[in-house]
């Protein structure tokens, strides 16, 4: 009697396990341009951790080693460097960097948002890195040289704090749910069970003025996301539904769509790095993946655009897939991140987390056949009890690079020209910033409500190789 | 590690002294909870997740009190179950005129995490929960 085997799904592979926060961990989040992973819990706290990539060389590590050859494929390491107690008076949910690494924000169910900044920032003492381009020093701007720049790999040299609260929006009624910078880093946004969204304006010196509050939803607001490349801002909700919103220069920020579909809570939203889709993660245990079709691929389908106006010809998202039975409860996060592998048509990856305490990575690619616009999805791996029993409440892709020309506040810095599939038009740009030959891309951090961070990679990984756990 | 199975008589011991929030009553008297309204996936290798489907029947369909009764049952699994079960708490089909409203919000894990963090609703719940360790 011959018995049908399911080929075993390749598994995801630990990298490291982050220990430390003493009740549940909602949230993580990547700093775009400083070698910090920032995570948040029931506790109150915000624990940053550093992270870097050590020569595997023997050499000394007061010259660290450049050599591709012995520091390609060196594990990452992590480091706890700092553990904030932000004075929230209640469960912090969710942490958000600005683009320019600098600024911190942290939705509270207290009903508020903190800011955070580097102290040494908020006192203005910039000193200019004298090496720059090495790894370890490979961030320039407004960094004092004896604290991230010596050894980002060192806890800090002192037990004073480094970052600082330098201000507090108020102004929601009830828990805060999620906070986002826009791309420019120019607006955040926020949201709350009071079933509203807030836009904020980011001004020098530390002001944050309101420009709108956009009561669009019928129900508690879950998260708020930004476009990659665009300022349109995507909120989903406790009503199932998903909002896009944009802004009308001569009047308000205003909802342009509505995307309906999900049968129960959406509580996650990702866009992917390219921003021609939006994925979408439920109650109801699936994952949508929405697409975004222009004023001519409307026409051609006979549809009707919707946010046109002048300067803007409009556009209309659409469900284009459903995951489904891949995860057997609620999904509380999905992440779309870049794919640094050469392969056909490539659109970046997506990974899930949810209550069945599973993590899956998919494969995301366009279909060869033009008229097809949903994408190929690939399951890549997964791994069951990725915390043990306890639910996964977030996964994140680490940025493909860190921007060694961290953009400032106006975005008046380069923003690095990605071409359609997300990656990168001037390759040689990830020579000699941080991530140098590292694949950083590779790196996806979860968060449990065993109150532990844990970084997976691929079993394809060249980490996966060199790493000895596991 | 294996860890001892569970059942439903077992689940029902723990919650049928619960009392009323309003009348001096457990809520095993009230009719609310019964030992049939609970079924357990019992997977204590860990092969599988384990699972609790708990029901009850809020006294009236227009129950204002069913929230606080569906928060209180779960606060009760959270402090006694062993961490590996995962606890769906509904309102007896048909049993209450919004249901859905009811069992979404008791099921929803960011809402009942910030209702217990709101000192009065836990002072409610822990008023409920005084008397559940007798047990019947």
């Amino acid at each position: 009697m011959a018995m049908v085997q399911e080929a075993p799904k390749p598994k995801l592979h630990l990298l490291a396990e982050l220990q430390g926060h003493s009740d549940r961990a909602w949230h993580l989040a990547w700093n775009p341009c400083l070698p910090i992973l920032a995570s948040c819990s029931t506790d109150k706290d915000v624990r940053l951790h550093s992270y870097s990539f050590p020569s595997s060389s023997s050499s000394s590590s007061s010259s660290p080693s450049n050599d591709p050859s012995t520091s390609a494929n060196s594990t990452p390491v992590f480091n706890l460097r700092e553990v904030i107690p932000t004075g929230h008076k209640r469960t912090v949910r969710q942490v958000a960097w600005s683009p320019s690494g600098k600024t911190l924000a942290t939705a509270s169910f207290d009903s508020t948002v903190g800011i955070w900044e580097r102290i040494e920032d908020i006192d203005a003492n910039t000193v200019p890195i004298s090496s720059p381009g090495s790894y370890q020093n490979g961030f320039q701007g407004s960094l004092k040289s004896s604290s991230l720049a010596a050894n980002s790999n060192a806890a800090k040299r002192d037990d004073e704090p480094e970052w600082d609260c330098i201000g507090t929006l108020e102004g929601h009624e009830s828990e805060c749910k999620s906070v986002a910078f826009s791309h420019t880093g120019s607006v955040l946004a926020s949201c709350s069970r009071d079933k509203s969204v807030w836009i904020w304006e980011v001004q020098p010196d530390a002001e944050f003025e309101c420009l709108s509050v956009l009561m669009e939803h019928s129900q508690d607001v879950k998260v708020v996301a930004w476009h990659p490349k665009d300022e349109i801002l995507a909120s989903a909700s406790y009503d199932d539904a998903i909002k896009l919103y944009i802004d009308d220069p001569s009047d308000d920020w205003f909802c342009f769509s509505t995307l309906t579909g999900h049968t129960s809570t959406v509580w996650s939203l990702s866009f992917s790095p390219c921003g021609n889709f939006l994925a979408s993660a439920s109650d109801d245990r699936t994952v949508r993946l929405w697409r975004r079709l222009s004023a001519e691929e409307c026409a051609e389908r006979n549809m009707q655009v919707e946010g046109k106006m002048p300067g803007r010809k409009g556009e209309k998202w659409v469900c284009v897939s459903v995951l489904k039975s891949w995860h057997s409860r609620t999904i509380y996060s999905v992440s779309w991140g870049f794919d640094a592998s050469e392969r056909e048509g490539n659109l970046g990856r997506i990974a899930t987390a949810g209550g069945d305490g599973k993590i899956c990575v998919f494969e995301i690619s366009r279909d060869p056949d033009v008229t097809k616009l949903a994408p190929i999805t690939k399951l890549a791996a997964q791994i069951e009890s990725a915390h043990g029993v306890s639910d996964v409440n977030c996964v994140s892709w680490a940025p493909a690079r860190l921007s060694d020309n961290p953009e400032d506040e106006n975005g008046e810095n380069s923003i690095e020209e990605l071409d359609d599939e997300g990656h990168p038009l001037n390759r040689s740009r990830l020579k000699g910033s941080l991530a140098g030959d590292h694949d950083m891309c590779d790196l996806l951090a979860s968060a449990g409500d065993d109150g532990t961070i844990k970084v997976w990679v691929l079993p394809t990984s060249k980490y996966a190789a060199e790493s000895s756990s596991n | 590690q294996i860890e001892e199975k569970i059942d439903s008589q077992e689940i029902f011991d723990l919650i049928r002294s619960i009392t009323d929030p309003e009348h001096p009553l457990t809520l095993e008297q009230l009719a609310v909870v019964d030992s049939s309204y609970i079924k357990v996936t019992n997977n204590p290798d860990r092969s599988k997740q384990s699972h609790v489907l708990l029901e009850f029947q809020p006294t009236i369909p227009h129950c204002s009190m069913a929230t606080l009764i569906g928060l209180s049952l779960r606060v009760r699994l959270l402090r006694s179950l062993p961490s590996r079960f995962k606890v769906d708490i509904r309102v007896r089909e048909g049993s209450h005129q919004s249901e859905n409203a009811v069992n979404k919000q008791l099921n929803d894990k960011e809402r009942v995490a910030a209702a217990l963090e709101n000192s009065h609703l836990l002072g409610v719940v822990q008023g409920c929960l005084s008397s559940a360790s007798r047990r019947g």
